[in-house]
């Protein structure tokens, strides 16, 4: 498998595990090169996302093979991301287009149902009634991201399991607990903490020649990604003892906030090399800061520079505008191949999937920032809507 | 009533200070910069300064609405909801090629028709006031929500949104936002103290029956009340579009308990009858000041709200003190006055 320079650095041994998971059976042609085409062109018979294309494998007979087995089965999905944002409309957009691929190559139906709790207030409670609302109506499988509490969840998923409903979480940092504890059928997402927290460390690292005043936008304390990908910060800080931390502040993951808090911390530390934003909208936010203090962005040679992490089409353009030096794309797109591909070959076929597995992630920067988009962008188009 | 001849602390010139309303906040703000000045010297800069007035002024915009709704004994939980749809509308209008004055104006009437929807609801309906807002809390966001798909909008940044917004500060510190929020002050303190509505909303505030009984249009004072939060929940969105550059669906989430926070610790009461704009400013101060001085003394992520806590609780403890000697003081005055 092609790996991205990103996972290179850190191929933990989940992430091996999954490769090898998806990497048997013919089938999995199309979802390897599905996860490697922003590197890699992608070519034979894969289609690539978002187009009217077919999940074919250039295998006629295990193709029609499948296709009895799969003998016009209607599936039903419930699909829950913890809020309605750009990072999960692109996830959604790419599940589509998986969907679509399988529909048209095995004559699978998919039911798909989305809930997300508005974010005011009861968030965690609507998630947790969304997903045993689904449950008593007896779903083929929910996919599940949650800032729900580890324990209530499980809970949860253990009665929906007993019930018949096969549990999968997507994008939910996972690597926090013990895997056997988990009571899913498998987890589709990436390790926050060497594939998204580290890589912006060690970026940060990289472009300033190992040394250099950072000041740190942080999400909101308590939360599981925020911690993953703070252990991860971490050890990139560990590894280059020139970086200095010299200020951080809570954003909230909210672009107001990142910014009044990038604000308040620059008139302490004009002096500042690199701004790390935990998530896209803070670091853009912090971007903003930095034109108002009328401080120079990086431009390759000088300037501040500010790193973000999601991977939205959003950030893509501020970098291609030269306003976000990098951002970690944590591939929104994968994801919602994966869990669909994680879907069908263990609801529908009955294969064993691996428990957790990791999408490829990267750092884009201007360099590679035209590839990144157009993957999203092709994404975004897929052949049919659920 | 003169309180000269009372012996005791409410007769003393800090006596009269402590009896201010206004006491506490003003008490905490002075504490807050002093120390802080001390402790960290780039806190007192000009550039600093700037940087809080520019961040207080969407709390204080929201908080001026909820002055005027606290005062008619009601509140306005959906504030911070209709600031997201409002901004939601004018990104929307300029993006489908309307003039950017138009996109703007769309925001604010946006704003203040959501606040009339509240006002008929509550009226009309009869709908508990905490009810009715707490219902348009989920609407508009969930309406936005809908709308957006979770996708924020974006690109609608003309040139002259950066000035209007404060991106741009052609002026230096006082950047458009500031003198909008200025005017909205003088606004409110003019509708406060000037107009039958001003004098009308402290008695609707004070005893609705009584109110009712005198002649007062209590339904119509209601109702503008509402339409003046919404206004203001629409002009803060238009800004804040501006400000962020883009309208995410989740714009102004939790907005509406900073507004009733700098509304409470300002002097306005939930009970109804009191509060004042000038309040709105000190509290959408403290409150500014507070965060800034967090992000600035890197108190840790997980201690911030214990702190922004602490503080509502110890000005409105401040205030509750300001009241009970004032208490004293009429009483004794009116114990002179018999005797």
């Amino acid at each position: 498998m092609i790996r991205s320079k990103a996972s290179d650095q850190q191929p933990s041994r989940r992430n091996l595990l999954s490769s090898a998971g998806l990497g048997l059976g013919a089938l999995a042609g199309a979802s390897l090169l599905s996860a490697c085409s922003t590197v890699t062109p992608t070519g034979g018979a894969a289609a690539p996302a978002g187009g009217a294309g077919s999940a074919g494998t250039n295998n006629p007979a295990y193709d029609s093979a499948i296709k009895s087995l799969v003998n016009g089965r209607t599936v039903q999905l419930g699909w829950t991301p913890p809020i309605l944002s750009e990072m999960f409309n692109q996830m959604e957009k790419a599940a589509f287009g998986r969907m679509a691929e399988l529909e048209q190559t095995y004559g699978i139906n998919w039911k798909w149902e989305r809930s997300a709790p508005t974010g005011n207030f009861d968030a965690v409670e609507q998630q947790v009634s969304i997903v045993r609302g689904w449950t008593a109506r007896k779903f083929d499988a929910v996919l599940v991201c949650t800032g729900a509490n580890f324990a209530t969840m499980q809970d949860v998923y253990r009665q929906a399991s007993s019930s018949g409903t096969r549990v999968f979480q997507f994008n939910q940092p996972v690597e926090l607990y013990d895997e056997e504890k988990i009571n899913t059928v498998s987890n589709i997402g990436y390790d926050n903490r060497w594939q998204s927290g580290y890589l912006a460390g060690t970026f940060i690292a990289k472009t300033l020649g190992g040394k250099g005043k950072i000041i740190q936008i942080m999400g909101p304390s308590g939360s599981d990604w925020s911690k993953a990908r703070q252990i991860g910060f971490e050890k990139a800080l560990r590894e280059n003892p020139g970086l200095e931390v010299v200020g951080s502040a809570d954003g909230g993951y909210l672009r107001d906030k990142g910014l009044n808090a990038a604000q308040d911390l620059l008139t302490r530390n004009r002096d500042i090399n690199a701004i790390y934003g935990e998530n896209e909208d803070m670091a853009l936010g912090a971007s903003q800061a930095v034109d108002a203090a009328g401080l120079k962005q990086w431009d390759g040679q000088q300037g501040v520079v500010i790193i973000g992490a999601d991977g939205l089409l959003s950030g893509m353009e501020s970098i291609a505008a030269g306003k976000l030096t990098a951002t970690v794309d944590v591939g929104s797109v994968d994801q919602g191949r994966s869990f669909i591909d994680a879907v069908f070959r263990s609801v529908v076929l009955g294969e064993t999937v691996a428990k957790t597995i990791e999408v490829p992630t990267r750092v884009v920067t201007k360099d590679n920032v035209a590839a990144a988009k157009a993957y999203i962008e092709g994404a975004m188009r897929p052949a049919k809507s659920y | 009533m003169s309180t000269s001849s009372v012996i005791g602390i409410s007769s003393t010139r800090w006596g009269k200070v402590l009896q201010n309303p206004s006491a506490g906040a003003l008490l905490l703000v002075g504490v807050l910069v002093i120390s802080m000045s001390i402790a960290f010297p780039t806190f007192p800069s000009a550039i600093n300064a700037g940087n809080v007035a520019n961040q207080m002024v969407f709390v204080l915009l929201l908080a001026l609405g909820m002055t005027v709704v606290l005062i008619t004994g009601g509140i306005d939980l959906s504030v911070g909801s209709i600031m997201g749809l409002s901004a939601g509308v004018g990104a929307y209008s300029i993006n489908s090629g309307a003039p950017l004055i138009l996109g703007l104006l769309a925001a604010v009437g946006a704003g203040a028709v959501l606040g009339l929807a509240n006002g008929l609801m509550i009226t009309r309906l009869g709908l508990p006031d905490f009810i009715a807002t707490l219902a348009m809390l989920g609407i508009a966001r969930g309406l936005l929500f809908l709308w957006t798909n979770g996708v924020p909008f974006i690109g609608y940044m003309l040139p002259e949104y950066y000035v209007i917004s404060g991106l741009e500060r052609p002026f230096g510190f006082i950047t458009v936002p500031i003198i909008i929020a200025a005017v909205a002050v003088l606004a409110i303190i003019f509708v406060l103290r000037k107009t039958s509505f001003g004098r009308h909303a402290y008695g609707v505030g004070s005893n609705p029956h009584a109110a009712l009984l005198s002649g007062v249009p209590v339904d119509r004072v209601k109702i503008t009340a509402y339409v003046i939060s919404g206004l203001m929940a629409g002009l803060t969105g238009m800004l804040m579009a501006g400000r962020t550059t883009t309208v995410a669906p989740t714009m102004g989430l939790g907005y509406e308990i900073a507004a009733i926070a700098a509304a409470i610790i300002g002097g306005a009461a939930l009970t109804g009858g009191r509060g004042h704009a000038l309040g709105a400013v000190l509290g959408a101060l403290v409150l500014s000041i507070t965060a800034n001085a967090i992000n600035i003394a890197g108190v840790s992520s997980t201690w911030q709200q214990v702190v922004t806590g602490s503080v509502l609780l110890l000005a409105v403890v401040f205030d509750r003190a300001s009241a009970l000697l004032r208490e004293r003081s009429t009483r004794s005055a009116g114990r002179l006055a018999v005797t």
